[in-house]
């Protein structure tokens, strides 16, 4: 268990976070500059924040209160950096078995023939860090920072100078090492789906900040604020008041669609008529429908983007083609053939996709 | 005669090695420091090391004269054990390795440097003593700069003239060194010494150079700058 609040004042932004990590995979994830690696930095003892608490399982790391500050070496922590910062003039074997020298020749031995084993990259033992791919030179470094068995693992955008191919075989690769690594495992991304994938859950910074930190599943399908909503990709954000409650849903009439929507709900308590709120629905949830019906719009394709799996689409679905909302939909080609610019569609936001927002 | 054409040369040997290898520890030692050094005299410090090779060689040694003299504060140090530096051949290491000291400094200071800041915490992560850090990791990856600074520095023990003559004059046998017995040589118009020593001293300067090439190339190949990875997977 990793419990973490610190605070630090910066230029140009001061962080303040608080967050705890329970032998799971949390996925850090926020624009650049953010304090990401900087929280990652304070954790393995590399720069000291301004005050705050750091607890490792047993141990104390930081309390600012007490003047406790243990030393990098003293912290049992694994860090793997961006840009991997292999030992260029050791080989492979002598980088990963650089933090385990303390150990009987044997189990040095041992250790390192099973890391090179996990890693895939048995072959690669006697070669030296420029010898090797961006990918394998990755494998190393992870491989380096597991070998003192750490309490927490630590990676800084660990996939982001990879190509692509070579990036989804580490992230399985990543998922995998949770049989053979039992402990925290803390990455930071920039990349919102790739964080998805390999977390259990997820905490989004901005400005310093730590605006949501949840499960995966409740920071989609919940975010606490618009600003989450936007950081994580949530392209369908409008303004609405509360008409009517029901138990389990509750109609909001949004001016920018021309209409109301119903929004289903599990705690309808919360909220009161005529309350200010905030809608937001993903762009992939959007569906297409062949008739007018309940939470559907008629609109008009103003914008289309191909992707490779999916074509996102800009829809008017109020107001005239100078001055209106447009509704972003995301929809898969497999399921729908490809609807041209200027023609006309009906766009369904079902209930229980819809998400209401706080602030 | 051979002996006097040749002493030169020994005394410059014992000079230039001596004073090396005090450069050499002095230099490295004082850019850790430096490296590590956060207090608010940072920049003092720097000028201070640095000083010897911004003044006129006369004028380090003529500091070193006032320092060293009889009136001078080691100067009395000294002679309470009975000793004295000036004009003797000790004086000849002290001048070469203070003038040389700033070439080793400066170029330990870049070449540590150098030696990306990750890399060292990547070791702090792994349980490496600050020490076994600056030796295992630091040292080792600083090494070609480190080189290129103990020869630039041997460089300008050799050649010390202004220094050396003021701190310790030229008396034959003891301290003269090959650039004070070339001046002196032309001086008396001796060509035959002349030449001789400074065909010696362009055999050890082409020597240097090639030692220079040779850790130029050591640097780029082993590149601990940020490694550029081949993409062969």
């Amino acid at each position: 268990m990793l419990k973490v609040r610190i605070r630090k004042n910066l230029p140009g932004f001061n962080l303040d976070v608080a967050f705890a990590v329970n032998q799971e995979i949390l996925a850090v994830i926020g624009p650049s500059g953010s304090g990401k690696t900087m929280t990652m930095l304070c954790i393995a003892g590399l720069i000291q924040p301004d005050e705050g608490y750091i607890r490792l399982n047993s141990k104390v790391l930081y309390d600012s209160d007490s003047g406790l500050n243990l030393p990098p070496q003293q912290r049992r922590v694994g860090f793997v950096f961006q840009n991997y910062a292999l030992f260029p003039h050791l080989t492979v074997r002598d980088n990963i078995a650089f933090g385990i020298r303390h150990l009987s020749r044997q189990e040095v031995e041992d250790r390192v023939w099973r890391l090179l084993d996990k890693m895939h990259i048995q072959e690669l033992g006697h070669r030296y860090p420029r010898q090797l791919s961006a990918g394998q030179q990755q494998r190393v470094a992870l491989g380096r920072a597991l070998a003192p068995e750490p309490e927490v693992l630590l990676m800084d955008e660990p996939f982001s100078a990879l190509d692509t191919y070579v990036k989804e075989q580490l992230e399985r690769e990543l998922l995998a090492l949770q049989h053979f690594y039992q402990g925290n495992i803390l990455f930071v991304t920039h990349d919102l789906s790739e964080g998805y994938k390999l977390s259990s859950k997820i905490a989004v910074y901005e400005s310093g900040r730590i605006l949501q930190c949840d499960s995966k599943q409740q920071v989609i399908a919940a975010p606490a604020n618009r600003a989450v909503a936007r950081l994580t990709g949530v392209r369908n954000l409008m303004a609405g008041a509360v008409v009517e409650i029901e138990d389990s849903s509750v109609w909001v009439a949004v001016p920018e669609l021309g209409g109301r929507l119903r929004v289903t709900i599990r705690d309808a308590a919360q909220l009161a008529i005529d309350q200010q709120v905030t809608i937001g629905i993903r762009a992939e949830y959007v569906q297409v429908a062949d008739h007018l019906d309940e939470n559907t719009f008629l609109g008009k394709v103003s914008q289309a983007v191909e992707g490779v799996a999916s074509i996102n689409y800009s829809v008017r679905v109020h107001g005239t083609a100078t001055a209106g909302h447009d509704l972003e939909a995301s929809l898969s080609k497999s399921e729908a053939p490809p609807i041209p610019i200027g023609q006309s569609c009906y766009l369904r936001l079902p209930p229980d996709r819809l998400c209401m927002i706080g602030g | 005669m051979t002996e006097t054409y040749l002493s030169p040369l020994w005394i410059s040997l014992k000079t230039v090695l001596t004073a090396t290898a005090i450069t050499f520890f002095m230099g490295i030692a004082a850019a850790r420091w430096m490296a590590r050094y956060q207090g608010k005299f940072r920049n003092l410090i720097d000028g201070i090391f640095i000083l010897p090779l911004v003044l006129p060689p006369t004028v380090v040694g003529l500091g070193l004269l006032l320092l060293f003299g009889i009136h001078g504060p080691l100067g009395k140090l000294l002679k309470l054990f009975g000793a004295s530096v000036v004009f003797s051949w000790p004086a000849t290491v002290i001048a070469a390795a203070v003038v040389a000291f700033p070439l080793m400094y400066m170029t330990a200071c870049g070449a540590f440097e150098q030696v990306e800041i990750n890399i060292e915490n990547a070791a702090r992560t792994l349980g490496a003593t600050e020490w076994r850090i600056f030796w295992s990791v630091t040292l080792p990856l600083a090494l070609p700069g480190v080189a290129a600074g103990a020869i630039l520095s041997l460089a300008r023990s050799l050649g010390e003239f202004g220094a050396t003559l003021m701190l310790a004059g030229s008396i034959p046998g003891r301290t003269t060194t090959i650039p004070i017995a070339i001046y002196f040589a032309v001086e008396a118009g001796d060509n035959n010494q002349t030449i001789l020593l400074v065909l010696i001293v362009l055999a050890v300067a082409f020597g240097l150079l090639a030692a220079l090439a040779y850790w130029k190339r050591r640097a780029t190949n082993s590149g601990n700058r940020s490694l550029i990875p081949q993409n062969i997977d």
